[in-house]
């Protein structure tokens, strides 16, 4: 099952949820409505207020009156708690972090055991192709434990605990965030938030009964009409928490097989969740009931039976990655959890367990230039099968990769003013006159301070190999996301002016552009869920044309070739008759707007869209890298992570 | 008659969505003062760096300019000052006092920084000593990232104090004692700017 079945799967998922939790809501409801039913009776007969002689009779299960006063207050209750939560889940995965006392950390952190955990999230983004997350610790947790919350790569967190951030080796780390990035991989972030939202309306019942408990008084109903919302909302709390737990345990068994998938080191997943065994990965926080899903370990103490458990034995998750486990869970060195990090300089470079493999890129990416031709994907037509995969290779690239980058602009890229400066100057032409003149422009338009810091960076950029820009763009990302709003719009003007200033805006700077506004504008506007549209091609045509025209036209200058290309790939969508647009009406307004209706297509539709951009850039024969930089450019503008191509 | 119960129902659903709106309300404040506080971390990152360069920079410079030791101590001093302020101004990002402490020592770091520069001037050794280049440029790459911090502070400052104080959230705001925020201001003007490094 490839990334874009998963995502349908999930989709149809989310859907039979919804179903199943209408029914539990159905089913609470009716609950309060009999119970009500029977202490209305019940006070009625102790005042006397019912004739005795009839008492059989006057027990009718519809009373309007009833009915209106205890159940639409109920709906009320339910309703409004879940579309509550749901709005304010809507905030992105970092409000569940912050909700669960995470603390944010900076891309320039000077903590060293933060700065590793920022090293191995980094490598994760890059060998995946997606996003950096942000990154959240939970200082006031000692115990071992991971989530990542968000409902798309572009709103993503990640969050350890302090104990997982000081206990853990980094192979282990480099498990358990493997583990988080195989569910953001694997798309059941969104099925996860909506499980949140639904499941804290049935949680309000409960929390409204204990109210009412507390309320004074003689001959006062209410205290036993909040018991009896207690009783009634655990019943929908039992079942809610039922199908949770039946949906995560499933989920759990596969995340860690796609960890090891990623990381081919089962000792490193393996070793963090036996060192959870003597330590414990409770979260005592009263925001972890309805959280408990996201978890990467049990985050609640044992429950009956472990019917509620919502992860699989510990002893089963670790013998399945290490059939040889005897037992015994590996002690923990407990006086690491209060250091305050002053003194260990752990180097920030790739752990030595890795080291030993020769890399298999070859040659310098802050180096010269290399136009070595890729085959690229094989064959050009499957492109989209890589979607959502990651294997031990491309996270040796990214380790090696990340370690090539020349420092100056990594550690620019981790500053907010610097990587404003690394963006500007990835996206200045090469073109000596042409640079000359913009950088005239910038001097006139930006503060003082901020050329300054772009002149810094432009010899380093100027030199850089095709392979290295999006990624730095990617690692730039969270610095950019602590922009205040007002920053950030002066950024936006900043980067089209520069877009536009050199009068011929290639596509891949434009694609640049896009990839970074779109994974930093969930951040300063509310993030917008996206909403399956289209199930059929057939809408989303001439967009199609449009995309596929526009690459094309990227590709070569030649009428003949441009039709030949064109046509190729729109053979693989299947579909005849299609011609090519000219220049003028493929240009990138185009683009984006073709762009944006195509993200609302599902899932299985983007798969051939994709395909068929791979064989329409694929059609002079290679696979350039600039060309595959651009695919994965056009995958992210359709949140689809695509990892770096490996060369032959 | 139906018309007592419906007003009630009508009533309990009023109060429950006041309930929520009032909770939202109370997030979102809790959201911006997060924001305003993730800013000050970004200047308290910055401000250490400053603070690290400084005595290698006195350091450096001490070998020249022999005769000028109280020019040279009052900067080391300046600098204590200030790293004290800002450990106190982290722990607590916003309280009024604090930022105003910060604001004063920061002020008097780049007017004693000021001096010393001044008195570089008169001896070109110094002016071509490459360390001396080398931790000059750093500094003011910082204070260019310190002066853009800020600026990213006191932005997240503000919106928050306008959600802060319109109404209905400046309710919720009294209410829960979410108290005003203070802005990172340098006070006198020829302070503001950099100390220029012109050799």
């Amino acid at each position: 099952m490839d990334f874009f079945e998963r995502q349908e799967k999930c989709r149809r998922n989310t859907k039979l949820l919804e179903v199943y939790f209408a029914l539990a809501v159905i089913g609470v409801i009716a609950s309060v409505y009999l119970a009500a039913l029977f202490v209305a009776h019940h006070y009625g007969i102790r005042h006397g207020r019912h004739d005795y002689s009839n008492y059989e009779s006057s027990l009718s299960l519809w009373d309007p009156q009833l009915f209106l006063w205890v159940a639409m207050p109920t709906l009320a209750l339910i309703l409004g708690g879940t579309f509550y939560k749901i709005q304010q889940l809507a905030g992105g995965g970092s409000v569940v972090a912050e909700m669960l006392g995470g603390r944010l950390i900076l891309p320039n952190t000077a903590d060293p055991d933060e700065h590793r955990l920022r090293n191995v999230v980094e490598e994760m983004a890059i060998a995946s192709g997606t996003p950096v997350p942000q990154i959240f610790v939970i200082d006031e947790q000692r115990g071992i434990n991971a989530f990542a919350a968000g409902h798309s790569t572009s709103d993503m967190a990640v969050c350890v605990t302090r104990g997982a951030l000081k206990l853990l080796t980094r192979d282990e780390l480099q498990g358990v965030i493997g583990h988080e990035f195989s569910h953001i991989l694997n798309g059941d972030m969104r099925l996860n938030l909506r499980l949140m939202g639904l499941v804290f309306g049935i949680l309000c019942l409960t929390l409204f009964g204990r109210i009412l408990l507390q309320t004074r008084g003689r001959k006062n109903p209410l205290p036993l009409a909040g018991l009896v919302l207690i009783l009634i909302g655990s019943i929908g709390v039992f079942f809610a928490k039922l199908i949770k737990s039946a949906v995560n345990r499933q989920r759990e068994f596969l995340a860690d097989a796609s960890a090891v998938q990623f990381t081919r080191n089962p000792a490193g997943l393996a070793g963090a969740l036996k060192k959870i065994g003597s330590c414990g990965s409770r979260i005592d926080d009263s925001g972890a009931e309805d959280a408990s899903h996201l978890f990467f370990a049990n985050g609640l103490s044992e429950s009956l039976l472990g019917l509620f458990s919502t992860h699989p034995p510990l002893d089963e998750r670790i013998r399945a990655l290490d059939p040889g486990f005897d037992g015994r869970f590996t002690p923990v060195d407990f006086s690491l959890l209060d250091d305050r990090g002053a003194k260990s300089q752990s180097p920030a470079v790739i752990a030595p367990g890795r080291g030993g493999t020769p890399s298999r890129l070859g040659d310098l990416i802050g180096g010269a230039i290399v136009a070595t031709a890729m085959r690229g994907p094989s064959p050009p037509g499957q492109f989209a099968a890589h979607a959502g995969t990651v294997t031990p290779q491309h996270l040796d690239y990214a380790a090696d990769l990340r370690s090539k980058l020349p420092p100056v602009l990594t550690d620019a890229a981790r500053e907010p003013m610097g990587a404003i400066a690394l963006i500007f100057a990835m996206l200045i032409s090469p073109d000596e006159a042409m640079r000359k003149t913009q950088l005239d422009q910038l001097q006139q338009r930006l503060d003082p301070g901020m050329f300054q810091e772009l002149s810094r960076l432009l010899s380093a950029t100027a030199a850089l190999d095709s392979r290295a820009r999006l990624p730095l763009a990617v690692l730039a990302v969270p610095a950019l996301r602590r922009l205040s709003p007002g920053q950030y719009a002066q950024f936006e003007d900043d980067l089209t002016f520069i877009i536009e200033s050199d009068q011929q805006v290639e596509l891949f700077e434009f694609m640049l552009q896009k990839l970074v506004t779109r994974q930093l504008d969930p951040h300063f506007q509310q993030p917008r869920r996206p909403v399956v549209q289209y199930y059929v091609l057939k809408p989303l045509l001439p967009d199609c044309v449009v995309l596929l025209s526009a690459l094309a036209c990227a590709g070569s200058g030649e009428p003949a070739a441009i039709r030949s290309a064109f046509q190729q790939g729109a053979a693989q969508l299947g579909i005849d008759g299609l011609s090519a647009l000219e220049r003028h009406a493929c240009g990138l307004d185009q683009v984006e707007a073709a762009l944006e209706r195509i993200n609302q297509g599902a899932p299985l539709l983007k798969k051939q869209v994709l395909n068929a951009c791979g064989v329409t850039v694929a059609a002079d024969g290679v696979i350039q890298e600039y060309e595959a930089e651009l695919l994965r450019a056009i995958a992210d503008a359709l949140d689809c992570p695509i990892p770096p191509f490996l060369g032959v | 008659m139906m018309l007592v119960p419906i007003l009630l129902v009508g009533i309990l659903v009023l109060a429950v969505a006041v309930v929520f709106f009032v909770v939202a309300g109370y997030n979102k404040l809790v959201a911006l003062r997060n924001r305003f506080k993730n800013a000050f971390a970004q200047i308290d990152v910055q401000l250490k760096r400053r603070y690290d360069l400084i005595p290698n920079l006195v350091e450096t410079a001490k070998g020249y300019i022999k005769h000028e030791r109280e020019t040279l101590e009052a900067v080391i001093a300046a600098r204590n000052a200030a790293s004290t302020a800002n450990v106190k101004a982290a722990q607590n990002p916003g309280d009024a006092t604090a930022m105003k402490e910060l604001a004063g020592a920061e002020g008097a770091l780049s007017g004693s920084l000021g001096r010393l520069f001044a008195v570089a001037e008169a001896y070109p050794d110094l002016k071509a000593n490459q360390e001396m280049m080398r931790l000059m440029e750093e500094l003011t790459s910082t204070e260019n990232k310190i002066a853009f911090a800020r600026q990213a502070y006191n932005d997240s400052v503000m919106i928050y104090n306008t959600e802060r104080e319109t109404f209905p959230t400046n309710l919720i705001a009294n209410t829960f004692n979410f108290a005003a925020a203070e802005m990172f201001t340098i006070d006198k003007p020829e302070q503001k700017e950099a100390p220029k490094v012109s050799f």
